[in-house]
């Protein structure tokens, strides 16, 4: 299938699509490590730096790291976990910071120049943090409640009729163990996808129009479309880091949801 | 069970609309999943046709037990 979207005069736009989100390895061929790889590595690095430095040598009066460590984690603390949880959710706290700090990471890596590829575009990762969500939550339900007591509070609403009982508690089942991580994985991947997607279209689009169609039309649609690559740059900023927002929230539901007595 | 601070009723509205979401999704995939397997063994679709509407019927149904009432 091709992807022409304009054939002007002997050259034409190739417009981006899945094979962008490819890539070969980076020493060439016979080796693993790619570049979607590359920033998951540096990300980690990069957050538990990050996190290091924050604490290091941490002071009443806190300095310019400490400060934006602190924001984050009172964030996430104050924002997600006391909001959804109470002061139950105190004990999750670490777990969820690190996460929104990890998943913002790889996200915003979209738009740092030249890195330029958010990594959680890879349903990889996405499917991955949402597994360690899935085992979290259930972790601690069946600790709370034990297994079968877990089980039956997360299939059975209160007031439900016995005859349909058996018609019911199926859907809460797949709802709760099998539509929550498969929609959290999807919701994170294809946001960052269709974003990146959208980016590459403008930049690589009002860079041919500019450049290689040229004339009136050319000119004055490709600085339109570079001019709104800007702008949809801080939208995609703002995006990614909604994103790492609603994961983390969702993953601090899902964790509150396991710990209340009734479901 | 200690006093916890009251949930922030803008969270609860969060929570509930992706729960709705997910018993509806769960409800078609359940009920039209064990539809289609229906219709493959005894090779009448109408039962993918029936899971499916069951299936969100139920959801829906969930949804209000669940969200619904109070």
């Amino acid at each position: 299938m091709s992807n022409t979207l304009f054939a002007a005069e002997g050259s034409e736009f190739n417009s981006p699509g899945p094979g962008d989100f490819e890539y070969p390895p980076i020493f060439g061929e016979g080796t693993i490590l790619t570049k979607p790889m590359l920033i998951v590595i540096l990300g980690s690095l990069a957050v538990a730096l990050f996190f290091y430095l924050a604490a290091r040598r941490a002071t009443a009066v806190p300095g310019k790291t400490q400060f934006l460590g602190e924001s984050v984690y009172g964030f996430v603390r104050n924002g997600i976990a006391l909001d959804t949880m109470g002061r139950q959710g105190l004990r999750y706290v670490p777990y969820l910071a690190t996460l929104f700090a990890f998943i913002v990471t790889l996200n915003i890596a979209g738009i740092i120049p030249f890195v330029q590829f958010p990594a959680t575009s890879r349903i990889a990762i996405p499917l991955f943090l949402a597994a360690i969500s899935w085992v979290i939550f259930n972790t601690i339900g069946i600790k709370k409640h034990g297994f079968l007591g877990y089980l039956k509070a997360s299939t059975i609403v209160p007031g439900v009729p016995k005859p349909i009982l058996g018609f019911l508690a199926p859907i809460e089942f797949i709802s709760t163990f099998i539509v929550r991580p498969i929609t959290l994985t999807l919701r994170l991947t294809f946001n960052m996808f269709a974003g990146h997607l959208v980016l590459l279209l403008f930049i690589l689009g009002g860079e041919f129009l500019l450049f290689e169609k040229g004339g009136f039309v050319g000119i004055a649609a490709g600085s339109v479309s570079l001019l709104g690559s800007i702008v949809l740059t801080f939208f995609e900023g703002f995006v990614q880091i909604l994103q790492a927002y609603v994961f983390v929230l969702l993953s601090a539901l899902y964790i509150g949801g396991a710990l209340s007595e009734e479901h | 069970m200690t006093a916890d601070p009251p949930e922030d009723p803008r969270r609860a509205g969060e929570n509930d609309a992706w729960g709705a979401f997910s018993l509806v999704t769960g409800g078609v995939v359940c009920w039209g999943g064990v539809g289609w397997l229906l219709s493959e063994w005894l090779d009448n679709r109408i039962f993918v046709m029936l899971g499916l509407l069951l299936g969100m019927g139920g959801g829906l149904y969930l949804v209000w037990l669940r969200y619904g009432r109070s």
